[in-house]
């Protein structure tokens, strides 16, 4: 995988302090840093017609959040959810995958933006877990960005993996597309951490996966993982149906479970390609040779494309008898799907969120 | 094409020819070309409504057969159980959610007694259990081999 490197570090006054500017410094010594008063005035979008979505990536801005660190994943409407929350410890990705949907859920914020309070994100993350320490969360960091490919600059894993360790009822996810795992390699995460990864087939990540790691170095990056002590989780999600799709994600999968122990997998879910007529339009133009757009999509009651529903159920079916095969009891759920779905591909479906969120649960 | 089309219908028609030219690694040109859409076109039969009913239909077919030809296989079906004019069963168009949807009308209570006894006799038929077999994703077909999706 080719490293990230982005043109310019922007770095908001006050931030200058923190462990991930000292990180940043470290990491980048031949990157020109900028100091400004505020990123949101200074990121340059008097024409933001230049200043597209894929310009933004390349630099990186570095600044405190405001908000509230910790989230309920919005999931999808009318669709089983799995009760997730969500850290935005950044926001937007290095990478540059055709069909993201930052694209179009950031398209008016773009700037590749590095949050340098993780001891507030830590300070909240601790008051809602003692606060609640009957019920299980399952907290993941990757939702508007990845959670691993700035890691190597950052070091926001060595500054969140300790804490969570020591979480009884919690489990960290850090969901990556990339291989970015030294930084957790020395970190005992006390089985609280997952380290998932994203995954396709090697002719989707070549054609739609810009700037990821490929299939293998994803799989030896697990397989370190799991050697360090982590658990492991993997989404196949987005499927794209095309030509033989069958061929490359059985032996996608016959590659999975040949190189990790399937007993040391947390989790695993399965997710159709999925966009929205306005992505749809985003993708169009800035990836205008991608093929991903002329599957058989129908537009869904809550708004989103997918494949339509029988080709789905058939999909997942296919998936879930080669992950069995292999795996016979590993977890396995299905992202943003409804609840006939879930019936047709697994004889049930989730009676309540709290269900499938505690399914996840470790065992005790 | 002559058809004069509003706005969102044109808007459909040209994702639609785009995404078939694409795929199919041809041309506007040549799809609008072809012998389905020019025969709609020549038709002296059709006025403009129908005329562009049926390239739209025509071109929906194009750009999802399969999933056409799923919505064809389930309507044949229905046919098939030659129910009477009282009963009507339909599927969503797309297929989302996957569900049968039957409507019953009847005047009388031996009217409806009827149509509910018509209606269970036909639950019991095979039709029926294939209907819900191709809403269970049981037949669905892999992309014809002309249509590839990745160069090389």
């Amino acid at each position: 995988m080719q490293l990230f490197q982005p043109q310019e570090v922007i770095v908001e006054r006050g931030s200058e302090a923190s462990p991930m500017y000292r990180n940043l410094r470290n990491a980048l010594p031949l990157i020109p840093f900028r100091l400004v008063d505020a990123v949101s005035t200074e990121n340059g979008r008097t024409d933001s017609s230049a200043f597209t979505f894929g310009a933004a990536k390349k630099r990186l801005c570095l600044t405190r959040y405001k908000g509230e660190f910790l989230k309920k994943c919005p999931g999808s409407d009318g669709q089983v959810c799995c009760n997730y929350f969500v850290i935005n410890f950044a926001s937007n990705c290095p990478m540059d995958c055709s069909y993201c949907y930052l694209q179009e859920y950031l398209a008016d914020n773009p700037e590749l933006k590095v949050f340098s309070n993780v001891e507030d994100l830590l300070t909240e993350a601790d008051e809602l877990l003692s606060k609640h320490r009957r019920f299980f969360f399952r907290i993941g960091t990757g939702e508007i960005t990845d959670s691993l490919a700035l890691d190597p600059y950052i070091g926001f894993a060595r500054e969140v993996v300790p804490f969570f360790a020591e979480q009884p009822n919690a489990l960290l996810e850090l969901k990556t597309k990339s291989d970015c795992v030294e930084g957790l390699l020395a970190l005992d995460p006390k089985e609280r951490v997952v380290v998932s990864w994203s995954m396709n087939p090697q002719r989707v990540i070549d054609l739609d996966e810009h700037g990821t790691a490929s299939l293998s170095e994803r799989l030896l990056a697990a397989r370190r993982c799991q050697n360090a002590g982590y658990r492991l989780g993997f989404h196949f999600d987005p499927i794209v149906e095309y030509l033989n799709w069958e061929s490359d994600y059985e032996e996608m999968l016959d590659q999975t479970f040949s190189t990790v122990d399937w007993r040391r997998i947390a989790w695993l879910s399965m997710g159709v390609l999925r966009d929205t007529l306005s992505l749809k339009r985003i993708i169009r133009q800035r990836f205008p040779q991608t093929r991903l757009l002329t599957g058989e999509q129908v537009l869904c009651p809550d708004g989103k494309l997918r494949y339509f529903q029988p080709m789905r159920i058939d999909i997942y079916r296919k998936m879930l008898r080669w992950i069995r095969r292999a795996a016979p009891t590993v977890k396995v759920y299905l992202c943003m799907e409804s609840k006939e779905v879930w019936e047709q591909v697994f004889g049930f479906a989730p009676s309540c969120e709290k269900e499938l969120g505690n399914q996840m649960a470790p065992s005790p | 094409m002559g058809l004069k089309l509003g706005e969102n219908h044109l808007r459909d028609l040209m994702d639609w020819l785009e995404e078939i030219a694409l795929r199919d690694r041809s041309t506007i040109g040549e799809i609008l070309a072809s012998k389905p859409i020019t025969d709609i076109e020549s038709d002296p039969r059709l006025g403009r409504a129908d005329r562009l009913k049926r390239v739209k239909e025509e071109l929906r077919r194009l750009r999802f057969p399969r999933l056409a030809q799923l919505e064809g296989s389930i309507r044949a079906r229905i046919q098939e159980l030659k129910l009477h004019p009282e009963i009507r069963l339909t599927v969503p168009l797309g297929l989302e959610g996957g569900r049968l949807r039957v409507e019953l009308s009847a005047s009388t209570l031996e009217d409806l007694k009827r149509q509910t006894g018509k209606l269970a006799e036909a639950a019991d038929t095979n039709t029926v259990r294939e209907i819900f077999a191709l809403l269970a994703g049981e037949a669905v077909e892999s992309r014809p081999k002309s249509d590839y999706f990745f160069p090389g």
